[in-house]
């Protein structure tokens, strides 16, 4: 029981890009890629966002894409 | 044949609708010359960007889907850097992921 009070149980996350039943990560979709990224412009690790790691990457990779042409920053500075 | 997505941004001083005909006549000299064809050319207008590119803080988006050949695309891209009023570009192929 006591062991049981101290490990946290860990909350099931919901896979967001299955939920809303995206397939295909678009660099162009900043409203989509925004919510994998913090306020300082960091891609969010797969912890937070819940993602598998094929996807994971697929976002990541969209990210780079979307900062080349200016559509998200590198870096924001802290609000 | 491959289909390509092809961003550019452009000068923000430049007059929006003459930016589609400009694009055009790229397109037409080196894609549909070379046997390809453009499926779609969507100008964005203007946006701001995330940071200044060339003190620049504001640019015009386009985006074009095109079929063509990879020596095709890869011509118009250097045509376009050519560009000074191109401030940058991209050519992605949609279905590779």
């Amino acid at each position: 029981m006591a062991k049981a009070a101290a490990l946290r149980k860990p909350k099931k996350k919901v896979n967001p890009l299955d939920k809303d039943g995206i397939t295909y990560i678009d660099y162009k979709d900043t409203a989509l890629l925004r919510k994998f990224i913090s306020d300082r412009g960091k891609i969010r690790a797969r912890r937070v966002t819940g993602v598998t790691s094929q996807q994971q990457r697929q976002i990541a990779r969209a990210v780079k894409n979307a900062r080349e042409m200016a559509l998200l920053p590198y870096t924001a500075t802290a609000r | 044949m491959r289909h390509y997505e092809l961003m550019v941004i452009l000068d923000p001083s430049l007059e929006e609708r003459t930016v589609a005909p400009s694009l055009d006549t790229y397109l037409n000299n080196v894609i549909r010359s070379s046997g390809g064809s453009v499926e779609k050319l969507d100008v964005w207008g203007r946006r701001r960007l995330s940071f200044e590119i060339n003190k620049k803080a504001e640019g015009i988006y386009a985006v074009v889907d095109l079929q063509a050949t990879p020596e095709a695309v890869a011509e118009l891209d250097r045509q376009l850097r050519l560009n000074e009023s191109i401030l940058r570009t991209k050519v992605i192929r949609p279905e590779t992921r």
